[in-house]
């Protein structure tokens, strides 16, 4: 990525501050000199086309790949998710999402809202499912859902956690017209409650209505 | 979706993070509560498991114990030889491939669910790694108890000989298998582990290869044997191998009592520190593992050896992630031979394993077992040339690629069986001052190849098709018959070498398979 691409917010209290990250597969450079800051509260939209790296940089960020260099700061202290504080407050969506066949979608919720420390989530999950649409498939077994359920699934894990920065890759993918506009509601809400999001995405609507800056990436030669 | 939920995080709702143990339990309460077998279905199917291992364990140890006694009579120097000869062999060997499968596998695993619901959580990653920890512990304790344990009584050593062994290498194993678990806390540390097994592999080639060239190996083996256990095997009269070998077992017990002891401690304490550091394993690695062992599992469930390899070379290709391109050359046929044969140098270990087995019918010719040379040269030979046909196997199992390609499936077995039919051969060439006669040869060579060709064309088990009734449920037929296919082959070609036929038969059987393999066409899905 050219650095001149990116054009990005840069407050000094960053709750992310990524510098000169560099990534390689194998010996082909895919990310080069990406530095960008998010504050608390603000989202940043990481966009451009198919193999720009994009979903790199996010899986750098979460710690599924590993930079070949720069440095990438959670609150001012380099991010590890063996570290227990990163998992606690960085909340995921990305392509690494498998379901348990034998839980149902209210329990997927339920176990997740617990290992973060709510001994009743009970409440809260129903709440979220019906937030999301999925009230009527609560008791559905993952199996049965559909692409789209269990997509919105995926999103309800982001919100019944606690979190400080989301990092979502392409979160309007398969949801319909209705989704994809109460996915915008819902991260403008999470924008004003103060969490900072950084997310990879292909909609302009959503880039336009969600995020405070925008970073391009283009495909290395 | 509605608009207005409150989706926003409140504080209020989160507290204490629970114990790893406190969550399992809860999910263990919630999994009972969808529970659709009763006990006694589930002991029913225990009963048969526990049974059906008492069983093979009861036939196993028969067999062990019979070949025990037989090896224990045997006062040949061939027998004394490879008393000597093959812990040297063995340990290096148990060791590098424990280091090797382990770090495919993780060690320490678990399935992407686990991964996303439970370990991308601030509960103590430690504490959730910790029971697959202990199983993997145990899996390779066990492993390396019974593999050992049957390698020493196949020598002749007394029970109490060959316990110590399997104590001994189990304590080895277990070391090794904590030192896997250290080197997957990073990349860095694996490439450094994955170095010392071919090392260790390396070692355990050397005494195969003096083995196989006969120098002077009982002299060899005495030497390292000193260096080890302070015992010289010189002091006893040279010509009675097998007499020394035994006497030398005898007189070093208490060395090897504390020596085990030792490995044993050291072992017991690495456990216990190394399970302090799970905490560091990422989770990146320890799903890959997960999603590995899922894909062992499956192919293990149809008993498909073939997509084993598949799974552990497309695991190979997806972390290589690129290569660089070739252009392909000539046309048709042609074309496919160039591609296949870019293709086999694209994985060169494969070629220099494939290489490396030569040295086993050289061993077994080396150790005195003549008659068993042809049979180690076929499996070794299968061994090295199954994996080049990798190619062959991608277009059984895809009617779109044959189609794509646009050749009939028979004709597309023959052109992609043409490099890995070369390297038969030079291999066969190779091993054929061990094997003997040029038609064994030929039969070894045909052997290798039909053999492999009707493993890698061999079509999967389908359970789309009528199945059959069995205990274990409906199963499709031809599932028991998965595993020997190819070996099946390999046997038939080399029969007439194993039950001493006259040339004629020795090179017209082999020559007949192969022109049937080759002239009729794979089935497809």
């Amino acid at each position: 990525m050219s650095p001149a691409s990116s054009r990005a917010g840069g407050k000094s209290a960053a709750r992310l501050a990524v510098k000169d990250l560099q990534h390689k597969y194998g010996d082909r450079p895919v990310i080069e000199g990406l530095t960008f800051t998010l504050a608390a509260g603000q989202a940043i939209a990481l966009v451009g086309p198919n193999g720009a790296g994009k979903t790199t940089v996010l899986k750098c960020i979460v710690g599924s790949a590993e930079p070949a260099a720069g440095k990438i700061l959670l609150d001012g202290l380099p991010i590890d998710e063996r570290v227990e504080v990163v998992r606690r407050d960085v909340a995921t969506l990305l392509d690494d999402l498998d379901f348990f066949p034998d839980l149902t979608a209210a329990e997927h919720l339920d176990l997740l809202a617990r290992a973060h420390g709510n001994a009743a989530p009970e409440d809260l999950v129903d709440t979220i499912l019906d937030d999301i649409g999925l009230l009527p498939a609560a008791d559905q077994l993952p199996g049965s859902l559909s692409s789209g359920q269990r997509r919105r699934l995926a999103l309800a894990t982001a919100l019944v956690r606690p979190r400080k920065l989301m990092v979502l890759d392409e979160p309007e993918a398969r949801l319909d017209t209705d989704g994809v506009r109460w996915l915008s509601d819902r991260l403008v809400a999470e924008k004003k409650s103060g969490t900072s999001i950084l997310f990879a995405s292909h909609d302009p609507a959503l880039v336009e209505a969600v995020a405070d800056s925008v970073v391009t990436l283009t495909p290395l030669p | 979706m509605s608009s207005e939920g409150p989706v926003v995080f409140d504080p209020a709702d989160f507290g204490a993070i629970p114990s790893s143990r406190s969550l399992r339990q809860w999910m263990r309460t919630t999994r009972r509560r969808h529970a659709d077998r009763s006990f006694w279905q589930i002991f029913e199917d225990v009963y048969l498991v526990v049974f059906t291992l008492a069983m093979v364990g009861a036939t196993g140890g028969n067999v062990v114990h019979h070949l025990n006694s037989s090896a224990a009579r045997c006062t040949s120097s061939t027998c004394g030889e490879l008393t000597l000869w093959m812990p040297w062999i063995v340990v290096p060997l148990l060791l590098a491939t424990t280091i090797r499968m382990l770090l495919a596998v993780g060690p320490v695993s678990a399935s992407r669910a686990t991964g996303f619901w439970l370990l991308a959580t601030p509960v103590n990653r430690a504490a959730l790694l910790r029971p697959t920890y202990r199983l993997v512990v145990a899996v390779v304790a066990v492993t390396g108890f019974v593999v050992a344990g049957i390698v020493w009584a196949l020598l002749g050593t007394v029970w109490i000989g060959f316990l110590e062994a399997a104590v001994l290498i189990a304590a080895l194993l277990v070391c090794a298998g904590i030192a896997t678990v250290w080197a997957q806390q990073s990349a860095r540390r694996s490439r450094w582990t994955l170095r010392i097994a071919d090392l260790l592999l390396i070692a355990a080639v050397v005494p195969a290869v003096v083995l196989a060239l006969r120098p002077d190996p009982l002299r060899g083996a005495q030497i390292a044997n000193v260096v080890v256990t302070g015992f010289d095997t010189n002091l006893v009269d040279e010509y009675d191998h097998a007499v020394a070998a035994r006497l030398m077992f005898t007189s070093v017990e208490t060395h090897f009592l504390l020596l085990a002891a030792v490995v044993v401690i050291l072992a017991v304490a690495l456990v216990v520190v190394t399970s302090q550091t799970l905490d560091k394993l990422s989770r990146n690695s320890v799903i890959a593992g997960g999603e590995l062992l899922a894909g062992l599992a499956g192919a293990a469930s149809s008993l498909d050896i073939s997509m084993l390899g598949d799974v552990i070379a497309g695991r190979h290709w997806r972390m290589k992630g690129r290569v660089r391109s070739h252009r392909g050359r000539g046309s048709r046929g042609g074309a496919i031979v160039h591609r296949e044969f870019r293709r086999v140098l694209r994985w060169p270990r494969r070629l220099i394993i494939g290489f490396a087995l030569l040295v086993v019918p050289y061993a077994v010719s080396g150790a005195g077992f003549g008659a068993l040379v042809p049979v180690a040269a076929g499996f070794a030979g299968f061994i090295a040339v199954r994996p080049m046909l990798d190619g062959l196997r991608s277009v059984c199992r895809s009617t779109g690629l044959t189609r794509a390609l646009g050749m009939d499936l028979r004709e597309l077995r023959v052109i992609m069986a043409v490099v890995p039919g070369f390297f038969a051969a030079l291999w066969t060439g190779l091993a054929s001052p061990a094997i003997g006669s040029g038609a064994a040869t030929f039969a070894v060579a045909a052997g290798i190849l039909s053999g492999a060709v009707r493993q890698a064309s061999a079509r999967p088990p389908s359970y789309a098709g009528p199945l059959v009734a069995s205990p274990m449920g409906a199963i499709p037929p031809g599932l028991f018959s998965q595993p020997a296919r190819g070996f099946d082959l390999l046997l038939v070609c080399m029969a007439p070498v194993l039950l001493n036929l006259s040339g004629t038969w020795v090179v017209a059987i082999p020559a007949v398979i192969l022109a049937v393999m080759f002239s009729i066409r794979p089935k497809t899905d």
